[in-house]
């Protein structure tokens, strides 16, 4: 036993259990507080997602908490100054509260749609959507159109569930994992805990990027590809299998939509669509009774290959031969990827071999009784141990759709969807494919929208458009240039508001969202718009509101600004309704609740939205009196249903508290899950934990609880026809609504695809590629998240300067010298940046890290501060609109299907800065000090208590 | 009793969560402050116990990137205390931990010319020298929950990549690891004998895939469908 | 290394005070062309003082937490720098009592005196061992892990005090032409002893970045160092010279260090010049505050191989 010691004086600290947000992850996390100060921030040992560890931003929060950017007052434009000179005056709450409610309520009371509510990365997106519906207006959404999109809707409309936040390997269980294009900013200790016991079981990990760098570091193999191609690389696989006939039969018969008979008569209306019984039902080619016969009917023995001819004299295919004939084609040859993704044939073709090693030769069973949906009992689960993920680098690609598909139809082949070992849903995953909820399609004054703003479009007639197919949205959200942007354009909203295109709007509100910065594409352009004036003198956008809890460039921007809390100030639901923390065998959702008392003027957003509510006489937060009906936040959380029994927390509900997931508020509700850690965890049975698609238990308990509005099994469409129908629409083949415009009817023409398909990003088809060789890309530092935590005084000193990172052979030959400084040039824009030549980085490509240059002043930062002096932004460079084409309306740079931001599709050329030539350019003015704020220290010390010193 | 860390650079991804951990909970800990010099500045700095670089290994396109943390080994031949003039540097008999006590460090920076590894950092406002304490005030306080009686850099570490316990316990998972997956020492030649060890990377099998190519159906009309209910 | 003032001052001035003590004490053991008188001796044993106290006092001013610097000595068993203190702490009763029996006796050759006087040449002597050791027996610096080091810092120790003590005594008007002569001897000595010196560290030697990480097969290149800006550790350690620069920079040295002095005490052996004494004393101080700061900043620690040295 070591000598006697003494210990810091615990007797004056108090540990509070709440959830991290320092980035999308919301890890468990045990706070220590001392005197209203932060000792120490650890994971939750008994945490559902980080199981106790914590990742450097989570353990820097107490960093964050402290950060001299913190927004202390509500903030007006001082009359007479211009938008975007940063000259503030303090005003009160009432006055800031007033002053909105004013405009609001006459806005609600003509045209809800002129208000637009955008908001960043917050995770309350069943709050402000809500919200956003009791207003009327049609125009919000999240960030995720910037952000996920491509992935979201890929898997929700194919498995039910998704990549991102939706599902998850089988970690304990999986042999061979593929990581696809993955950034490290999400999910990024569950990330990690999972790839170390995948390699201490002596598993396989191949990462797909084109830089070497975070989780690729640990991969056992690195497969460096273009970007943008990865769905070429996932079909060449799936050449491969099919072509050695290695796909899982049973899988593909029982599970999927695989042996769907599909129309097959070009040229004519109904092509390609799945052909149907009279009650709908889709109909399959029944091997044994050789009959057409309904294929949702148990026990049918379905054809998975097969051409026929019905009855009424139409030419029937199975889903899987069209898919067959497909991707057997010599273009999705290894030899012909190659090409495209600089991934060498041998590669892709071993890769397509490993896998099917070890999904069916190293096959797993779990043996647990249950039950499929039709009844059927089974003594076992069969798994077959390979799992993927992917994110950001399929996603931000106008090709990310149906990229994101591609590498799902693999998993589909190897029939690892939802198995053990395989890529699991999280509650309340899976959903019907797609999940049921329309987007609302009209608004009108003084009245809630019929449903959520957004949704999920299965046909033409689902798009928000008016009679004359223009976008009712102000970003152009469910039109025909973006029919399925299921999480809106939140890069679209400035630009098309300040063109009046579709419309002008009156206020403009985001929340946590830096559009004026690195969240936004064509920043300098995007900061000139925001100060952009009509004749008559009045803004184009001409009230602006932002609500932040720091001192962020958007900011700066704003004409009246609501500071909201810290993440350890304020009360938060990560609610089932919203993204939740489910992990495969648990479903949950958790809370924050203030571990610190705010020493500022701030109030918490949520709160003041539900305020905002009650003054805006919202009917879901108002009684029959007209009185509010919620207290605020906390008690809104407490009391609000969205149908019986169904409210933003799910665990201890009714009276007693003895109700879980479904059940009435419980006015203790907040208590049980403070006493509980801040989270609720209702554990799985067993026999409900895989095959959740067609697990009658599981399928059961999902409707009961609300996930689901039936509990009919959920059907892999491989084949969508949700997209064939907006192709049918694009080539005049549809019954109901259809494009006028050409170039409309081209792109769901062309990129419609029913099967998942590669084609080039949109914007790279435009470039000469001669001229601009480079495609460039960011990656996201595991230690910070965006730019959130440039002001964070321990975080920056790991990275307060990004570089552009170049393959260094490539670099040599062009004559760029290691931390040289070099000129980076796209159709759009240029900037000079210091580069840094390195080995992980594939030979076509550049990147930087994500976010890391900052306007000089911003975020509570010297105005020397590296950021804004050496560090440096790619959005310069990247228009958010497609280069223009004679005879074409100025189109958006995003996904056609879904309208995700194409931040990756970016093609650059470098040249070597000149003599002389140092320092990032574009630089930007100074953003002024905000009143009241103190200046930034020149040293810290940060510490709670006087030091136990140990002598010797 | 020889304490220590076992750094397991198959897993760990770089992610610098136990070096912000450690900061964390050393800036109150027993050699609290650790000074941070321009935190909002044009060049900011600090007093950190343990620092991770990452390296590049080969060239591309069969390169590695190897991500390595670092703090202090508490050697067992630990030069730094030898060469201390004042006693403020000590290593600690029951345990093999190296300290300094700073209400006797006089901030000579001798110590740390001593260093190969970089360990010790002065802390200019307090002109003492700080280093990793390997957390004494949390694997010895009664008061923190058994199983959180570890090093700050050990329990937050999400890749699991850090290991902390006896060398002299030959069963200790730090002596497993470092006799089943040849655990290394840094600079063995310079004859300090850090008591920390490294794991290197695993080295992966190929996965078997002959016997897996064959011919399936020429043409898709030709293939035979099997029976499978549905 | 970085070439602190304060570091570079303590062996420069120290050395050249405790150099100084140790001739006093032998030409007067001695009785080397007479010995020095009264005056001389007591000049040049204050010289030698203030040259140790300012060495002293700088070291002093290096530490970043001088409260402590009375600590220094308790580790004496242990540490060469601990014993460094010791003996230049010891040094002053010494060389002190040594003035204080000129003063009341003027008689710096008789024997009590000459035991003091002996006894602080020693304890000089002993003192400049120690600060050759406190860099000598440092394996993470390889150009200081050498036997060298001592062995040099003699040599200029010496050759400083001895041109410092030939100014003495002709500018108090004493013959000097043996004085100049060791003088001279000893320059010779420290130009031959620095030369195998810096043949010696030219040869690559010790851990490199493979052995520094355990990558032994493979070429190993630093990627990112874990921190944008300076840390203790680069402001410290990271210290280097352009190979140009440094050969500029030691022609510099052995100009100043070497040449002129040799020059100008070769004048003083046949002219007696006090300025060309002078210029000598000036001169080889200036060489040796030249040498010295290219001992720091040409000494490479191991450390530097974790920020992406291939070899230190």
């Amino acid at each position: 036993m070591a000598t006697v010691m003494e210990f810091e004086d615990h007797g004056k600290q108090e540990i509070k259990y709440s959830t991290c947000y320092m980035c999308a992850c919301r890890c468990g996390i045990k706070v220590t507080v001392e005197d209203n100060k932060v000792r120490f921030i650890q994971g939750n040992r008994n945490h559902p997602i980080n199981q106790g560890v914590l990742c450097a931003k989570g353990s820097a929060g107490i960093m964050k908490q402290y950060s001299p950017a913190k927004l202390r007052n509500p903030l007006r434009r001082k009359p007479g100054t211009e938008r975007g000179a940063g000259e503030f005056e303090e005003i009160s709450w009432d006055e800031a509260l007033d002053m909105l409610t004013e405009r609001l309520a006459r806005i609600r009371a003509t045209d809800p749609d002129k208000l637009a509510f955008f908001t960043g990365r917050d995770q309350m997106q069943a709050l402000t959507g809500l919200w956003a519906q009791q207003f009327g207006t049609l125009n919000w959404s999240a960030h995720g159109g910037f952000c996920s999109v491509n992935m979201a809707t890929a898997g929700l409309y194919m498995l039910g569930h998704a990549f991102w936040e939706f599902g998850d390997p089988d970690w304990d269980r999986t042999k061979y994992f593929m990581l696809w294009g993955v950034a490290e900013d999400h999910s990024s200790n569950p990330m990690k805990i999972g790839l170390e016991k995948l390699k201490r079981r002596g598993g396989k990990f191949v990462g797909i990027n084109p830089a070497r760098t975070g989780y690729q570091a640990i991969a056992d193999e690195w497969v460096p590809i273009r970007p943008g191609t990865d769905g070429m690389l996932a079909l060449s696989m799936v050449h491969v299998l099919l072509q050695n006939e290695l796909f899982d039969w049973e899988f593909l018969l029982r599970y999927t939509n695989a042996p769907f008979l599909v129309i097959h008569k070009p040229g004519e209306k109904g092509d390609g669509l799945v052909w149907r019984d009279p009650e709908g039902h889709p109909m399959v080619w029944d091997i044994e009774t050789e009959t057409f016969a309904n294929g949702m009917a148990p026990g049918v023995k379905a054809a998975l290959f097969g051409e026929f001819r019905t009855p009424d004299g139409q030419n029937v295919r199975t889903v899987m031969s069209i898919l067959a004939e497909r991707y057997l084609d010599g273009h999705y040859s290894p030899e012909n990827a190659s090409r495209i993704t600089g991934v060498p044939a041998e590669t892709i073709e071993r890769l397509a071999l490993e896998v099917a090693h070890v999904a069916f030769r190293e096959t797993i069973t779990v043996d647990v009784e249950w039950t499929d949906w039709a009844g059927r009992r089974h003594d076992r689960f069969i798994g077959r141990p390979v799992s993927m993920h992917a994110m950001r680098g399929i996603s931000a690609h106008s090709n990310g759709m149906q990229a994101a598909r591609a590498i799902h139809l693999l998993q589909v082949m190897l029939g690892t969807i939802d198995c053990p070992g395989g890529f699991r849903a999280k509650a309340p995953y899976p959903k019907p494919v797609p999940p049921p909820n329309k987007p609302a399609q009209h608004s009108s004054p003084n009245t809630p929208l019929k449903s959520l703003p957004l949704g999920f479009p299965t046909a033409p007639e689902d798009l928000v458009i008016d009679e004359n197919g223009q976008p009712k949205r102000i970003d152009k959200a469910y039109s025909w240039e973006a029919p399925i942007a299921n999480h809106g354009l939140m890069h679209m909203v400035i630009t098309n508001a300040v063109n009046k295109d579709p419309y002008g709007i009156d206020t403009l509100i985001f929340f946590m969202a830096n559009m004026s910065w690195n969240s936004t594409m064509n920043t300098a352009n995007v900061q000139e718009m925001l100060r952009a004036k009509d004749e008559d003198g009045e803004h184009k956008i001409p009230f602006l509101v932002v609500v932040d809890a720091f001192h962020s460039e958007m900011v700066n921007f704003a004409d009246l600004v609501l500071p909201d809390t810290t993440y350890l100030e304020r009360y938060d639901a990560i609610s089932l309704l919203d993204r939740p923390i489910s992990e495969p065998d648990a479903i949950c959702d958790s809370i924050r609740h203030p571990v610190l008392r705010p020493d500022r003027n701030v109030r918490p957003w949520q709160d003041v939205m539900v305020e905002l509510a009650g003054r805006l006489r919202f009917p879901a937060f108002v009684r029959e009196d007209g009185e509010p009906r919620f207290g605020g936040y906390k008690d809104f959380i407490t009391n609000f249903e969205r149908a019986p029994g169904i409210g933003f927390l799910a665990g201890w509900r009714g009276e007693d508290g003895a109700s879980h997931l479904r059940g009435e508020p419980n006015p203790d509700q907040w208590d049980r899950y403070i006493e509980n850690q801040g989270f609720f965890q209702y554990h799985l049975p067993e026999s409900t934990r895989y095959y959740r698609f067609a697990n009658r238990d599981y399928l059961e308990l999902a409707h009961k609880i609300g996930f689901n509005p039936t509990s009919d099994p959920i059907v892999i469409e491989l084949y969508s026809e949700t997209l064939q129908r907006f192709r049918l629409a694009g080539m005049g083949l549809y019954d109901g609504p259809q494009p006028k415009d050409p170039v409309d009817r081209e792109r769901l023409a062309t990129y419609f695809d029913p099967l998942p398909d590669y084609y080039e990003p949109l914007e790279q088809q435009r470039i000469d590629k001669k001229e601009y060789p480079f495609y460039a890309v960011n990656q996201r530092p595991m230690m910070m998240y965006h730019s959130w935590d440039s002001q964070n005084a321990w975080l920056r000193q790991i990275l307060a300067q990004n570089y552009l990172y170049m393959n260094r052979r490539r670099g040599e030959q062009m004559g760029i010298q290691d931390l040289g400084w070099a000129w980076v040039e796209s159709h759009n824009g240029k900037i000079r940046v210091q580069v840094k030549l390195i080995e992980g980085c594939q030979e076509d490509t550049v990147w930087t890290w994500n976010a890391i240059g900052k306007q000089s002043g911003a975020w509570g930062l010297k105005p020397d501060a590296a950021e804004a002096t050496r560090g440096f932004l790619m959005n310069h460079l990247i228009s958010e609109l497609l280069p223009p084409k004679q005879g074409e309306r100025r189109l958006t740079n995003s996904d056609p299907i879904t309208g995700q931001a194409a931040w990756y599709d970016l093609m650059v050329k470098i040249t070597p800065a000149g003599q002389g030539e140092e320092g990032v350019w574009p630089t930007f003015p100074t953003v002024k000090p905000l009143p009241g704020m103190e200046p930034s220290p020149d040293v810290l010390r940060y510490h709670t208590h006087k030091p136990v010193n140990l002598k010797s | 009793m020889r304490l220590g860390l076992v750094i397991d650079l198959d897993t760990c991804v770089g992610c610098h969560a136990c070096a912000v951990a450690c900061k964390e909970w050393n800036t109150s800990g027993t050699t609290a402050p650790l000074t941070d010099y321009s935190p909002y500045g044009a060049e900011p700095s600090g007093v950190w116990f343990n620092r991770i670089r990452h390296y590049e290994i080969g060239e591309y396109p069969y390169n590695k990137t190897v991500n390595f943390p670092m703090s202090c080994m508490h050697c067992e031949n630990a030069e730094c205390v030898t060469v201390c003039p004042t006693g403020a540097s000590y290593k600690r008999a029951e345990d093999g931990i190296v300290l300094v006590d700073q209400s006797k460090c006089m901030g000579c920076n001798y110590c740390s010319w001593a260093c190969p590894y970089g360990a010790r950092e002065l802390d200019r406002v307090s002109g003492t020298m700080k280093k990793c304490t390997l957390c004494i005030d949390r694997i010895y306080d009664m008061e923190i929950p058994e199983e959180e009686r570890q090093p700050a850099c050990v329990l937050t570490c999400p890749a699991h990549a850090r290991m902390f316990g006896d060398f002299d316990d030959p069963e200790s998972a730090v002596g497993r690891a470092v006799r089943e997956r040849g655990g290394y020492q840094l600079m063995p030649e310079l004859n300090y004998d850090p008591s920390n060890h490294y794991l290197p990377p695993r080295v992966h099998a190929p996965i078997p895939t002959d016997g897996l190519r064959k011919k399936a159906a020429a043409k898709v009309k030709e293939w035979v469908n099997r029976v499978v209910e549905r | 290394m970085h070439p602190a003032l304060a570091v570079i001052f303590l062996t420069l001035f120290s050395g050249g005070g405790f150099g100084l003590m140790a001739l006093v004490a032998t030409v007067n053991d001695l009785q080397i062309d007479g010995g020095l008188n009264p005056l001389q001796t007591t000049v040049a044993v204050l010289l030698s003082l203030v040259f140790v106290t300012i060495g002293m006092l700088s070291s002093t001013a290096h530490l970043a937490n001088p409260r402590n610097a009375w600590r220094a000595f308790t580790r004496w068993r242990t540490s060469w720098l601990a014993r460094e203190g010791v003996f230049a702490v010891l040094f002053y009763p010494f060389a002190a009592a040594y003035l204080v029996w000129i003063y009341f006796t003027g008689a710096p050759s008789a024997p009590a005196g000459l035991v003091m006087a002996s006894l602080a040449g020693v304890i000089g002597l002993i003192t400049i061992f120690c600060q050759g050791m406190i860099y000598a027996t440092l394996r993470t610096i390889r150009q200081w892990n050498t036997p060298l080091v001592p062995v040099n810092f003699y040599a200029m120790g010496l050759a400083s005090g001895a041109t410092v003590l030939a100014l003495v005594r002709i500018a108090l008007g004493g013959k000097a032409g043996f004085l100049a002569g060791t003088a001279m001897a000893l320059i010779v000595a420290v130009a031959v002893l620095k030369g195998i010196y810096y043949f010696w560290i030219g040869k690559p030697s010790g851990p490199t970045i493979h052995t520094a990480t355990g990558f032994n097969r493979f070429s190993v290149r630093l990627l990112d160092q874990g921190h944008t800006f300076g840390t203790f550790l680069t402001e410290e350690f990271g210290h280097r010279l352009p190979r140009e620069r440094a050969l500029g920079m030691k022609v510099v040295m052995y100009l100043l260090a070497v040449m002129i002095p040799l020059a100008a005490l070769a004048i003083v052996v046949t002219d007696a010049s006090s300025v060309a004494a002078a210029v000598a004393a000036v001169s080889v101080v200036a060489g040796i505050g030249v040498e010295r700061w290219l001992f720091f900043v040409e000494a490479q620690h191991v450390v530097n191989l974790y920020h992406g040295r291939q070899r230190c």
